[in-house]
């Protein structure tokens, strides 16, 4: 399992998180939340394996990762980038078949079904045959999604453990496609065990989706529960500064509604 | 006694580069070699002056003079000459001078079965003396050819006899193509021309070198000796003679401007007794660059 | 919604196209060995090649095809593929089509070795060949060790900018102190040659390219990931600190005895991989093994060129190159846009 113990970062001698724990476990989805700067990217890149800890431990089954080699590691998490790029243009199948290469033993006729399966799950199998420069922005997150879900199932033994790591990835995403893919989320954390943490911005996102919310303000955790409890009016106000009603889903039961209130003047 | 013997008897010199070309030769020709690839200026401009340019099929990209050589077949720079263009032509004797390269080449021409000579290139008096030698040996002349290369070694005996004259004139070689004038020294074969003349080079570093309008001025010659092209390039003597630095010189103010074709001024080779005359005639007047 | 689909384009497979380049480039390097300044009629070339013929024009034929072309034409080859195979893997580690071998160091390093032997000792290849390359591998390290500091490939890339500025002020330096001949020697080898070949430099050679060739290849997955980007490629399972040594190590020693021993010859590792990737796509797979052959094919043709534009004299193939490869890339660029 994925966990940080009191976990302390630090970017350029500032401290940017302090006294974080938590455990990503399996089958469910956690989200992070909390205003700009207050830690979520580095908390992730934290849990990457991309920054090492000032103090505290990340650890994948028991061991740092400090210990593990960049493939061993890959071969049990993957994390979709906020941002996707690509320096030279290339088809979409040559994008996503490249989740892939932690896993050279997998043969070509799996990995071809594998590449299909995961289009499907990231709604672009439409996209199949394209060149992802030729996609528009949200197209290629999806695409970078399907290739991401390729390294998540490969080669899977049964009931393994593998995390899945998102950076804000509805950040390009209009509505329509924000569901879809958290919805995969959440079916990939049901059924198959995946473990996952989303970094989001939208509130009613995370308590849609997710299964425990972490709140992070001033890079310390002010509250890691369901959201239902979670959220709170004073949590939001200790995380984003702001005034917040916490309704009741008209649709959906005991799932919270947030609506933000605009400060006076 | 066969006209080699002859030779033999009178110029004792001669024996060596005879031996140099043997030894040289990877497969000697038995005949005069009539197929002749020549590589280096200096040792084109020999075997014309030699009677022998009929036999050349072939020159390097730095061999101008006699005008007629460039119309010859050109293989490239000496210093870096195409070997399978020379090949082409089927030399039955490769005259190279000692600079010609890489030495990889030459190597390669040997190995090709073809008779390579080295000739001397170094600026001095000896050197050309024996790099003649080495051409009319190789060459295998006839009685004609032995004649002239006899005069050419006579004319440069006399030309380059030491003239004593009442001052040694300081003087300057300069050139200015682009604007940036350069100024020749030790080792380089101007200023072995000037010394021969009389003069005393008033530039002391060795080779070409770039020469500030300032370290000019000092240097206070009282004449300039430079190449056409120079003057071409500043729009004639008075216009030379006016640039920043030279205008201030003894020189510059005289317009005392000795003026050379390039060749004749950058190469060292028969045509050095004309060469001699014309920088004596313009350090010391007319009457003194007639060698006595 | 999604964006009007544009038409899918058949790729022609990746086995029929590496077969296709490696016909071409054998016929090219048959008719470039058949062909040159000594006209060396085409009925007895199969003769010469295995030994038969004895009169004197014979011995003459065989020895320019075995001795001087043939040596060439596999010279050629083999600074061909690992210029191509070296550009490529650079462009992929800056992830920018411009970039090429010489962005590290190895090309002004060699050549600044190259000069201070020419300046300070004695020209000949013998002395001049190892100093180049010592003089490009100090350059590639002290690049990479400076850059190295900083985290990303742009330390690397902006290190490789100053050493090469440092090179070229030290190589100004020489050329202010050479004299007459010295100079000319600086000149032609700055225009790069493949004159030196010879049966030893060719034997010592191809093996060390096609070693060195075949460990860049290993590395494509690693190159298609950091298309990605770094911090994608490390979350694949590659370590970055690991492959940027690997890589530029690779390179510096591919290219460093190619510098060393032909001189200059700018434009195959920028031009070749940068083609190829136009037309067969980013894919390293395809790319490294197609950029070694179409190398291979470019510097045949243009060693060919210079042997036989100017008979009986040749041009310096580094201007072949150039004069050739950047219209083309122009060409193609106006074509077809960036890939």
């Amino acid at each position: 399992m994925l966990q940080a113990a009191n976990l302390a970062c630090a970017r350029g001698g500032r401290a940017v998180l302090q006294g974080v724990s938590l455990a990503l476990r399996p089958g469910e989805v956690l989200g992070v939340l909390g205003a700009n700067g207050a830690g979520k990217s580095t908390l992730l890149a934290a849990l990457a394996g991309e920054l090492a800890p000032a103090s505290g431990a990340v650890q994948l089954d028991g061991r740092p990762l400090a210990q593990w080699s960049a493939q061993a590691l890959a071969r049990r998490r993957a994390v979709l980038p906020q941002a996707p790029a690509l320096a030279f243009d290339l088809e979409v199948d040559e994008v996503v078949r490249m989740g892939a290469y932690p896993f050279a033993e997998l043969a070509p006729g799996p990995l071809a079904d594998l590449a299909e399966h995961a289009l499907e799950l990231a709604d672009a199998a439409h996209l199949a045959g394209r060149r992802h420069a030729s996609l528009s922005g949200g197209e290629q997150q999806r695409v970078q999604f399907a290739r991401v879900l390729v390294q998540l199932l490969a080669c899977r033994a049964e009931g393994e453990y593998r995390a899945l790591l998102l950076d804000e990835p509805t950040a390009s995403l209009d509505p329509r496609h924000q569901i879809t893919l958290l919805r995969a989320v959440s079916r990939l954390a049901r059924a198959h065990g995946v473990a996952a943490l989303v970094v989001l911005h939208d509130v009613n996102l995370a308590a849609a989706w997710c299964d425990h919310i972490a709140l992070l303000a001033g890079g310390r955790l002010v509250g890691l529960d369901a959201p239902a409890s979670v959220l709170t009016a004073a949590h939001l106000r200790a995380v984003y500064g702001l005034d917040a009603h916490v309704l009741e889903h008209p649709e959906q039961p005991g799932q919270p509604l947030v609506l933000f209130c605009a400060p006076p003047g | 006694m066969t006209d080699r013997a002859r030779m033999l008897r009178r110029r004792p010199l001669l024996a060596l580069p005879l031996l140099t070309a043997a030894l040289g030769a990877h497969a000697a020709a038995p005949a005069a070699p009539r197929r002749v690839v020549s590589l280096g200026g200096v040792v084109t401009e020999i075997v014309h002056a030699l009677g022998a340019d009929d036999r050349l099929v072939g020159v390097d990209q730095s061999s101008l003079h006699p005008p007629a050589a460039r119309a010859l077949p050109q293989v490239g720079y000496f210093r870096s000459f195409a070997v399978e263009g020379v090949l082409s032509l089927r030399p039955d004797l490769v005259l190279a001078s000692d600079q010609a390269g890489p030495p990889h080449a030459l190597q390669q021409l040997r190995a090709a079965g073809v008779a390579v000579v080295m000739v001397a290139s170094a600026p001095e008096v000896p050197a050309l003396e024996q790099s003649i030698d080495t051409v009319a040996a190789a060459l295998a002349l006839d009685a004609d050819g032995l004649a002239r290369a006899r005069e050419l070694r006579r004319q440069l005996d006399a030309a380059t006899q030491p003239v004593a004259h009442a001052s040694q004139p300081r003087v300057l070689i300069l050139s200015s193509h682009t604007g940036r004038l350069q100024a020749a020294g030790e080792g380089s074969a101007p200023h072995a021309l000037l010394t021969l003349a009389g003069g005393i080079n008033a530039f002391t570093q060795p080779g070409y070198k770039a020469i500030s309008a300032e370290a000019v001025a000092a240097a206070r010659p009282d004449a300039i000796l430079t190449s056409t092209l120079s003057i071409h390039a500043a729009g004639g003597v008075a216009a030379f003679a006016a640039q920043p630095g030279v205008a201030m010189t003894p020189a510059g103010r005289a317009q005392r401007v000795i003026v050379l074709d390039d060749l004749l001024l950058l190469g060292f080779g028969p045509r050095l007794p004309q060469a001699l005359e014309q920088v004596r005639a313009g350090l010391f007047g007319a009457a003194a660059a007639r060698p006595s | 919604m999604a964006s009007p689909a544009t038409p899918r384009r058949r790729r022609p497979g990746r086995a029929a196209v590496l077969a296709a380049l490696g016909t071409a480039l054998l016929v090219l390097a048959l008719a470039a060995a058949s062909n040159g300044a000594m006209r060396i009629p085409f009925s007895r070339l199969p003769a010469l090649m295995f030994g038969a013929g004895t009169g004197a024009e014979d011995a003459l034929w065989r020895n320019v095809l075995l001795q001087v072309r043939l040596p060439r034409v596999l010279l050629a080859i083999v600074v061909g593929t690992g210029l191509a195979v070296s550009g490529a893997a650079m462009q992929a580690l800056f992830r920018n089509p411009l970039a090429e071998p010489g962005l590290i160091g190895v090309s002004l390093g060699g050549a600044l070795g190259a000069v201070a032997a020419i300046v300070l000792g004695a020209p000949g290849l013998a002395v001049i060949a190892p100093s180049a390359f010592a003089g490009s591998l100090a350059a590639t390290l002290l690049a990479y060790r400076l850059g190295g500091r900083s985290t990303g490939v742009a330390g690397v890339l902006l290190a490789g900018v100053a050493i090469n500025a440092l090179c070229a002020a030290v190589i100004g330096l020489f050329t202010w102190q050479a004299n007459d001949a010295q100079l000319r020697s600086l000149t032609f080898w700055n225009l790069g040659s493949l004159a030196a070949a010879s049966w030893p430099l060719v034997a010592a050679l191809a093996p060390w390219v096609a070693a060195l060739s075949l460990l860049l290849l290993r590395d494509w997955r690693a190159m298609n990931a950091l298309l990605l980007g770094e911090r994608e490629a490390q979350h694949l399972g590659f370590a970055l600190a690991a492959l940027r040594r690997r890589l530029v190590v690779l390179v510096a020693l591919l290219v460093g005895p190619l510098v060393a021993v032909t001189g200059t010859i700018g434009f195959v590792g920028l031009v070749v991989p940068h083609l190829v990737r136009l037309t067969l796509g980013a894919d390293h797979r395809a790319l490294l093994p197609a950029s070694l052959l179409v190398g291979a094919i470019a510097l045949t043709l243009a060693d060919w060129l210079a042997r036989i534009v100017a008979v009986p004299s040749e041009v310096p193939i580094g201007i072949i190159t150039s004069l050739v490869g950047g219209p083309f890339l122009l060409w193609l660029l106006a074509r077809r846009g960036t890939a």
